[in-house]
């Protein structure tokens, strides 16, 4: 395997000091908010995870039509990256976001067209990973991880634009302090400055973190030929 | 020779081999009478469970009604998908149709089409058992609109989805969890649909389910056209 | 108006997830690329041995 390009390594370092910068941000400069107090700081981090989790989709879906058009494997292990960072950074903005409603709207989850898209892509990420688990030819996972990776991407707006037409027809009941009062707060210059910082600060991570996948996913191909080769 | 004729008149040979295919499946499941047996049993458990699962009062039962149904046919409608693939790949027949020199949507075509027909045949069986049921009576036509649309986006991409899966090592137990999660937006405007025209709403009030039911399955539809070529290839 | 113990409470819970779950994926991240380079390490010996 070759050894780490100067390039990650200078993105890795970036990434962290990056990191500890936003944490900064969020805990020492931005201000408190006047109605939800402490818990509204998690939004930072929730925001930029769930956008980081679209755009890592985005990649993907991406990566598949390369590979279906050039049949390089690489864009495969591109796509399988993508899907998996992003699986894990949607993760976590649906954690955050169930931990930052419960004190807010007074429920862990509600069933708005946000949240129930974002559970439905999850599933897709994950559904992605089965389908993949039960290929064992490289090509034809391949080839069938990029067409459902584009059938995801499709259906995931239309699923959104669906959920939301059924409840602006009947709007959500749920109770006090229901999801349409989701991000009501105003955000003052300061939370502004702070939340582009911390989406900028999560998308360079996204790309460190998916270039280490990448290369993951390299070296796991060179085993695999290894090992195939070996086995003739 | 033949390559000939496919060319000189592709048209008709691609309308040919969808009928070829849709009659071959409704020929052999008029002999065998597996698929439509088991599809239609386990929707006649499925509602018959419900009854037991959710207590279908009758003035709760119009709003339910709607859900109920198309539960029992999203998951009827896995087992005919993948007994109607399972077919085709255990006995050879996809290799052979894959032989033939036309377009690969054209098995597309017609593999959904049977699939959607199968669908179709369950449907008005089970509505009118469900109808004697329940008392209530489900024969709408708007209703019926409805289960055309939503069995057609149902099959335009679980046909896909299930030429797929069925080519894996874990195959029945991956088209659903690779279904349900797209399909979303068809069974969220069915029901929603068939609960308008059951309950008598004005038209422009299921007009925005009925878009989106048409839109899902035109774009799926294309979808499925433009990328089975990828599914099918060896 | 939320108190501010619960506030702090639940901020506290959140960005505990937040770096529990990036922590795990990272690791993990870690872990599987040691045991490829092993696994690596073991079949290139095998290819010079017989």
């Amino acid at each position: 395997m070759k050894t780490q390009p100067k390039v990650l390594t200078f993105l890795t370092i970036l990434s962290v000091v990056l990191f500890l910068g936003a944490l900064g941000m969020v805990f020492l400069f931005a201000p408190i908010e006047a109605v939800m107090g402490y818990v509204q700081k998690i939004f930072y981090f929730h925001i930029s995870n769930a956008w980081v989790g679209m755009l890592g989709f985005m990649v993907a879906a991406v990566s598949g039509i390369f590979y279906l058009v050039s049949k390089d494997l690489k864009w495969d292990i591109v796509e399988l990256s993508a899907v998996e960072i992003s699986l894990v950074f949607f993760l976590i903005a649906i954690v955050s976001g169930s931990i930052w409603a419960k004190p807010t709207w007074g429920t862990y989850w509600t069933w708005d067209a946000r949240l129930t898209t974002a559970a439905i892509l999850e599933m897709i990420y994950l559904a992605y990973l089965l389908l993949r688990q039960g290929i064992e030819d490289p090509e034809r996972r391949a080839r069938f991880s990029a067409v459902y990776t584009l059938i995801g991407v499709i259906s995931v707006p239309i699923t959104f634009l669906s959920i939301h037409i059924w409840q602006t027809i009947h709007p959500a009941v749920i109770g006090v302090g229901s999801s349409s009062s989701q991000g009501s707060f105003g955000m003052t210059p300061a939370m502004l400055i702070t939340m582009f910082f911390c989406l900028t600060t999560f998308s360079v991570v996204f790309i460190t973190l998916l270039w280490y996948r990448i290369r993951l996913g390299q070296l796991a191909e060179q085993v695999d030929q290894l090992k195939y080769k070996i086995m003739q | 020779m033949q390559k000939q004729t496919a060319i000189n008149r592709p048209s008709s040979t691609y309308l040919k081999v969808i009928g070829a295919i849709v009659w071959k499946d409704l020929v052999a499941e008029l002999r065998s009478r597996e698929l439509l047996s088991a599809m239609l049993l386990f929707a006649l458990l499925v509602i018959l469970i419900f009854n037991f699962a959710i207590d279908l009062q009758p003035d709760l039962r119009i709003t339910i009604t709607a859900g109920v149904l198309w539960v029992t046919f999203a998951f009827a409608g896995t087992l005919g998908l993948n007994r109607s693939m399972a077919v085709e790949k255990d006995r050879g027949c996809l290799d052979g149709l894959l032989l033939a020199p036309v377009d690969r949507s054209a098995i597309y075509f017609g593999k959904a089409l049977s699939n959607l027909a199968f669908m179709l045949i369950v449907a008005m069986i089970v509505l009118p058992i469900y109808s004697i049921l329940y008392n209530i009576n489900v024969l709408n036509p708007g209703l019926l609109l409805v289960v055309i649309l939503g069995s057609t986006g149902y099959a335009a991409i679980g046909t896909l989805l299930s030429s797929m899966a069925i080519q894996t090592r874990t195959r029945d137990v991956l088209l659903p969890v690779l279904l349900f999660p797209v399909i979303v937006p068809v069974l969220l405007a069915a029901v929603k649909a068939s609960g308008g025209f059951l309950q008598n709403l004005p038209v422009n009030e299921i007009w925005p389910w009925l878009n989106i039911l048409i839109a899902y399955d035109v774009i799926f539809t294309a979808v499925a056209f433009m990328v089975f070529e990828f599914v099918v290839e060896e | 108006m939320i108190p501010y113990a619960v506030s702090i409470k639940y901020m506290l819970v959140g960005y505990t997830a937040i770096f529990l779950v990036m922590a795990i994926y990272m690791v993990s991240l870690f872990v599987r690329w040691r045991r490829f380079k092993r696994d690596l390490q073991t079949f290139k010996e095998l290819e010079n041995q017989p």
